[in-house]
């Protein structure tokens, strides 16, 4: 298996001031443009192994490469999405989606262009020039994924982007992550708790047991695509898959062995 | 002013909301002008009748009238108070510009170089815990009755303000801004520069509000206690006197002058920072 492409994780062991045991023996590897989700337990390291992934966690005992190179927190081949949008108040919609591609000391026409594309995609082409304050926050969200999806970056490290939105924000905000990640497939490592929205959007999904963190499942998520949450909530394939996740996921809350 | 700062954070599903909200403030907005203009008034005529029938003695509160007379005269006929008050803004102007740009530039020395704070701390937290009117007669003693002595006492009173908070400003950015802006790629200096200094600016002008009112405050006092020209001067020479029309036709003046101080810098600040 060549490591081109890939982000390798391999038995990863953490702890928290040397003392609680936050993750044992974490181990896998995502595959070029694949999609994998980590559900879990909160508490169970999984946002942990993520930033351990980012680079802005540092690693203890394990090994991860992405792409053949150990993780930095800058590296211009990852983009990362936290749960709160961080939209920069003083930045109108246009500006705050050029930011990561401007920090990346890309050409201002290109960056520009870029910005503008994804704004379009996201549907907010009347609003390049609110400020945060005018948005509301699914839109505000929207410009967050822009912001992520603006940079050509093959890794996307995504920390429950959704989390904070309603429900029915957030089902627009997956079918719209849906579509732009399936026009230029990026591998990614996509955090949540919330098992339908990770077997609507995976390829596979990794579950996590309570702390101390292991991987109790990895189970692959083999329905077609493209996908749209109204069709999968129709198709019995989906909730077999659901209640197996969940099964999982309750044998490694309630009986760590 | 009233209007710029009640104005409605608009949730923008479409952008004729926020049009409509505005309207409905400026319908809302002259007639409670009109009402405090109307109290104003009252309060002015019932002042006048107790005045004039010798209620309370004039000597001790004025009369209107008589203090709008002495305003005017000394303003627009004799044009004397527009000298002291042309003195009074100079020394407020000198005070606050040296105050805010030693107070910033210290605050940003100790943002970025954290041992330079702890080095200093205890001895600027001493220095602004001293009543600073209390180093007058030695700042009269070293700059003299001219316009030094009153700078430097709003310097010493502004300085500080600004200090704390430029430091406070810049110890208020977001924290995720800071991982995001890591994630992105951008450099600990353009983290400094477009993301700390920026957080900072709202916090900042609260201070440098604050800090010109304090120079006004300064230069004021300094006068009252000695100087050549200004408001203050002219207050304690009046007030020594027995000038009482004359001790609030400038006390009207100082009020509308530091409202107008306060008003320009709201001004400047919304134009600045439009997004908040």
């Amino acid at each position: 298996m060549t490591s081109s492409g890939r982000i390798i994780v391999e038995g990863l062991i953490h702890s928290f001031h040397g003392k609680v045991n936050a993750l044992q023996d974490v181990s896998f590897t995502v595959a070029p443009g694949e999609f994998v989700s980590i559900v879990g337990p909160s508490g169970c390291g999984k946002t942990t192994v993520l930033n351990i992934v980012a680079g802005l966690v540092p690693r203890e005992r394990g090994t991860v490469t992405i792409d053949g190179r150990p993780p930095q927190a800058g590296r211009h081949d990852i983009a990362y999405m936290l749960a709160r949008d961080c939209l920069f108040p003083w930045l109108t919609a246009q500006a705050n989606a050029e930011l990561g591609n401007g920090f990346r000391d890309m050409p201002k026409p290109e960056r520009r262009e870029h910005a503008e594309r994804l704004l379009n995609l996201v549907g907010l082409r009347d609003f390049k020039a609110s400020f945060p304050k005018e948005l509301s926050h699914g839109m505000r969200q929207r410009v967050a994924l822009a912001r992520t999806f603006c940079m050509p970056s093959p890794f996307l490290l995504m920390d429950e982007p959704f989390g904070a939105l309603d429900a029915q924000t957030k089902l627009q905000l997956e079918d719209l992550l849906l579509s732009l990640w399936s026009k230029e497939r990026r591998s990614v490592i996509f955090i949540t708790h919330d098992l339908s929205e990770a077997v609507l959007l995976s390829d596979r999904v990794i579950v996590m047991s309570a702390r101390p963190g292991r991987i109790v499942a990895d189970i692959p998520i083999p329905l077609e695509r493209p996908r749209s949450v109204r069709s999968l909530q129709k198709d019995p394939r989906y909730h077999e898959l659901y209640s197996k996740i969940w099964e999982k996921l309750e044998y490694g809350i309630f009986e760590p062995a | 002013m009233s209007v710029t700062t009640s104005k409605p954070l608009m949730q923008a599903q479409d952008g004729a909301i926020g049009s409509e909200k505005k309207a409905h403030i400026v319908r809302v907005g002259p007639t409670i002008w009109h009402w405090q203009l109307l109290t104003l008034f009252a309060f002015g005529l019932a002042w006048e009748f107790v005045a004039r029938n010798g209620y309370i003695d004039p000597l001790f509160i004025g009369t209107p009238s008589k203090i709008l007379k002495f305003g005017y005269v000394e303003l627009f006929v004799t044009g004397k108070l527009v000298e002291d008050m042309l003195w009074t803004i100079a020394g407020t102007a000198i005070s606050f510009i040296l105050g805010s740009v030693a107070g910033i530039a210290t605050g940003l020395l100790f943002v970025s170089v954290p041992t330079a704070e702890r080095f200093c701390e205890p001895f600027l937290s001493a220095m602004n815990a001293l009543p600073r009117i209390a180093l007058a007669p030695l700042f009269l003693l070293w700059f003299g009755l001219g316009i030094g002595s009153k700078v430097a006492l709003g310097f010493s009173l502004t300085y500080f303000i600004v200090l704390s908070s430029t430091v406070a400003g810049a110890r208020s950015v977001d924290r995720d801004f800071l991982v995001l802006a890591r994630t992105l790629g951008a450099s600990p200096a353009k983290i400094f520069m477009r993301i700390t200094l920026v957080s900072a600016v709202p916090t900042l002008f609260s201070g440098l509000r604050l800090g010109l009112i304090y120079s006004l405050l300064g230069v004021i006092a300094g006068e009252i206690i000695s100087a050549q020209h200004g408001l203050g001067q002219q207050l304690s020479y009046l007030a020594g006197t027995f000038q009482i029309d004359g001790v609030f036709a400038v006390l009207l003046l100082l009020a509308l002058l530091g409202s107008s101080l306060t008003y320009g810098m709201s001004a400047l600040e919304s134009r600045l920072i439009r997004w908040r």
